[in-house]
C-alpha cells in the first residue's frame, strides 16, 4: 500500500500529487482494533464504584467554552464528511462547504488559542512531568485534566493546526468571493500541501474516533455531560481530581 | 509530449451481446474503455494520454440500435450514428432540435461513424487536459486553463469549480432542452436518469462529464413526447463551420399557444462545464410573444451570473445574442 500518489508534471517530472487515500481503510481498521483492545481491557478491570451525581456542582466548562467546543466540533465533522465522501465515492458539490467550514474552524482556533493564552489558564492543559505519574499511580489524581485529555488535546492541537495551515494554502489556490484563484505555486508545492492536509486529515479522523470511543465509555460519560451542561458533582471531582491541583468555580 | 500515429498496445473486445459487454465493463471499470464511434477514443490513445487496458467496441451491439417508439415518445439507441439520427424522418418530424444539433457536429466523415453516446459522453476539449498534464480533470492539483497567461478563449464562463473546462457536446444541449431521459445499465440492472443530471460539473465530480459510473453504459436515450412538434431553434458558433467545437450554442424548445411562448428550454452549450440552462430566460420568456421587443428584453438575462476567464469575455454578448435570435419570430 502505498502511502502517496505521484503524477508527472508539465516537465514530464515525477511530483507528489497527495496522500494515498487507501490509507484510510488502514486507520479506521487500525483505530477500531486498538478501540475494541482498549474495551476489552477495561471490561477485564474492577469496576470502580460510580461517584454520584447529586449533591453540590462545581464548574467544569464555562459557556462560552462550550459553545467554541461544538463550534470546533461540527465545523470539523462537516470537514470531514465534505472531504472525504466525494473521496469514497459518495458525490455531491462538497467544496464551497468545506471551504465554509474550513473558515469557521479557523477563526473558532484562533479565538480558542486567544482566549486560552490571555483569559485562561493555559497550564491547565500543558502537560508536565508529574502528569506521567498517574498511569503509575491510583493516588496521583490529575488536576482539571488527565493526562490522557492533555495528550489528546496536545495531539489534536498539532494535527488541526496542520490541517488548517495547508488547508488555507489550498484555499488561495481556489476562486472565492473576494479573490480569484492565483495558481502560484508550482505543483510539486501543491503536491506537499496536499500531502500534508490528506495525511493530517488521516490522523485527526483516528484522533476523532479515540475521542469519540472515550467520551461515550461509561466512566467518562460525566465528562460529556460537562461539556453540554457545563458542571460535574462534587463527588465527580474528589473520585476523579486533585483539588489541590484544580480548585473550580463551585457556583455552577 | 510525443504523439505516436499507432494504437498501444490495448486488449480489444467486441461483444455481440449487451450483457456480454456489461460484464466486460464491470471487469475492467475504470481500466475499461466504452468504444462508439471511437472519435474521442483514437486521439487520447495515440497520445498516450490515457491508458485503458481494455477497449470494449459497442458497434456491434444490435440492442444499442434503433429507433423506437417508447411508452411516451421516442427511444434511440446510443449506438446509432449521427447520420442515422439525422436522417431519421421520425426525428426530423417531430424533434428536429436533435436532428439539427446533430448535424452541427464536426465533418460528415465523423457524423458517419460518431454515435450518440458517444457524442453524449466525450471528455473535456481543454488544450491543457487534452495535452496530458496532471490537471484537476486528470486527477491533480492544479488547473493550467485559468492562469494570467493561460489559453482560454473556449472555456467556461459559468459553473467553474477548480476545472474550467466546458461541455463540447453539440447533442447534448438538445438532450437537456428537450428533457430527455438516460438510459443507463450495469450488470446489476438499468436506471434512468434526466439528461440535465445525467451531466455532471466540476464541483460534483471533477474527473468525469456524466455521472456514468464504471461499469455503466449508456444504452438509450429517451426523447418525451411533451416536446414532439413544437417550437425549436438550434445555432451553434464556432471558429469555422465544419470539424470543429462550438464557442457557444443554443438549444431552445417552446411550446407556443398562438404567438404566445408557453413553457420553453433555453439551453446553452460551451458556456458551463455541462449544459447550461438559462431558467431566468425561460421565466422570462413565459407570456411574451416572438419579437424583436421580447428578444431586446430577454436577451441581457442569459449572461447573468457569468463569470469569464481572462480570455473569453466575447461569450457574454454572443451568448445574448443567440438568445436574441432564438427570440425573433
Amino acid at each position: 500500500m502505498d502511502i502517496a500518489t505521484y503524477k508527472r508534471d508539465v516537465w514530464g517530472r515525477e511530483v507528489l500529487l497527495g496522500v494515498s487515500w487507501d490509507l484510510l481503510w488502514l486507520v479506521l481498521v487500525a483505530a477500531l482494533v486498538i478501540i475494541a483492545g482498549h474495551a476489552v481491557y477495561m471490561a477485564m478491570q474492577q469496576r470502580r464504584e460510580k461517584p454520584s451525581i447529586e449533591g453540590k456542582r462545581v464548574q467544569r466548562h464555562e459557556t462560552t467554552d462550550r459553545v467554541m467546543h461544538w463550534i470546533m466540533a461540527i465545523s470539523i465533522l462537516v470537514l470531514l464528511f465534505t472531504g472525504v465522501l466525494p473521496i469514497i465515492g459518495i458525490e455531491f458539490a462538497w467544496l464551497t462547504l468545506h471551504w465554509v467550514s474550513g473558515l469557521v474552524l479557523t477563526a473558532a482556533v484562533l479565538f480558542h488559542i486567544l482566549r486560552s493564552v490571555f483569559a485562561k489558564d493555559l497550564m491547565s492543559v500543558w502537560i508536565s512531568s508529574s502528569d506521567f505519574k498517574e498511569p503509575f499511580d491510583d493516588s496521583h489524581k490529575p488536576g482539571k485534566y488527565s493526562l490522557a485529555q492533555k495528550g489528546m488535546h496536545a495531539a489534536i492541537s498539532i494535527v488541526a493546526l496542520l490541517v488548517i495551515g495547508s488547508g488555507l494554502v489550498m484555499f488561495a489556490m481556489i476562486d472565492t468571493p473576494w479573490w480569484d484563484r492565483t495558481n502560484s505555486l508550482s505543483e510539486s508545492t501543491l503536491g506537499w500541501m496536499f500531502f500534508v492536509h490528506g495525511l493530517t486529515t488521516l490522523a485527526l479522523i483516528a484522533l476523532i474516533v479515540f475521542h469519540l470511543y472515550f467520551t461515550l465509555r461509561p466512566e467518562k460519560l460525566f465528562y460529556l455531560r460537562s461539556m453540554f451542561k457545563g458542571w460535574i458533582s462534587e463527588d465527580e471531582l474528589s473520585a476523579h481530581h486533585d483539588p489541590e491541583r484544580w480548585a473550580p468555580d463551585e457556583s455552577a | 509530449m510525443a504523439s505516436f500515429d499507432v494504437m498501444p498496445d490495448v486488449q480489444l473486445y467486441q461483444p455481440a451481446e449487451l450483457d456480454d459487454a456489461l460484464s466486460l465493463a464491470d471487469r475492467y471499470a475504470d481500466d475499461g474503455w466504452l468504444l462508439g464511434g471511437g472519435q474521442d477514443t483514437y486521439g487520447w490513445l495515440k497520445d498516450r494520454a490515457k491508458h485503458p487496458q481494455a477497449m470494449i467496441d459497442l458497434n456491434g451491439i444490435e440492442a444499442l440500435r434503433g429507433i423506437r417508439e417508447s411508452g411516451d415518445g421516442l427511444e434511440i439507441g446510443a449506438a446509432m450514428t449521427l447520420r442515422e439520427i439525422i436522417r431519421n424522418e421520425r426525428i426530423n418530424r417531430d424533434y428536429s432540435l436533435l436532428s439539427v444539433a446533430a448535424e452541427k457536429v464536426a465533418s460528415p466523415q465523423i457524423r458517419n461513424v460518431g454515435t450518440l453516446g458517444g457524442n453524449l459522453a466525450q471528455d473535456a476539449r481543454c488544450w491543457y487536459y487534452r495535452r496530458g498534464l496532471a490537471c484537476y480533470r486528470a486527477g491533480g492539483n492544479i488547473c493550467y486553463a485559468n492562469a494570467p497567461d493561460s489559453m482560454n478563449r473556449e472555456h467556461c464562463i459559468f459553473g467553474a469549480s477548480r476545472c474550467v473546462a466546458v461541455s463540447p457536446s453539440d447533442t447534448a444541449t438538445s438532450m437537456v432542452a428537450l428533457d430527455a431521459v438516460m438510459v443507463v445499465r450495469n450488470i446489476n440492472g438499468e436506471r434512468t436518469v434526466s439528461a440535465e443530471d445525467f451531466f455532471v460539473g466540476p464541483d460534483t465530480h471533477i474527473t468525469r462529464m456524466t455521472s456514468l459510473e464504471p461499469g455503466e453504459i449508456l444504452t438509450a436515450v429517451r426523447l418525451p413526447s411533451k416536446w414532439a412538434g413544437q417550437r425549436f431553434y438550434f445555432e451553434k458558433v464556432a471558429d469555422r463551420n465544419t470539424w470543429d467545437f462550438a464557442l457557444v450554442s443554443i438549444a431552445v424548445a417552446m411550446s407556443m399557444d398562438g404567438d404566445t411562448i408557453g413553457d420553453s428550454r433555453f439551453v446553452c452549450g460551451a458556456v458551463a462545464c455541462t449544459p447550461h440552462r438559462l431558467r431566468n430566460v425561460e421565466r422570462a420568456a413565459r407570456g411574451r410573444s416572438l419579437s424583436n421587443e421580447s428578444a431586446d428584453a430577454i436577451a441581457p438575462m442569459a449572461s447573468e451570473g457569468a463569470q469569464p476567464l481572462n480570455s473569453n469575455h466575447y461569450k457574454l454578448p454572443l451568448m445574448e445574442n443567440l438568445v436574441r435570435r432564438a427570440m425573433r419570430a
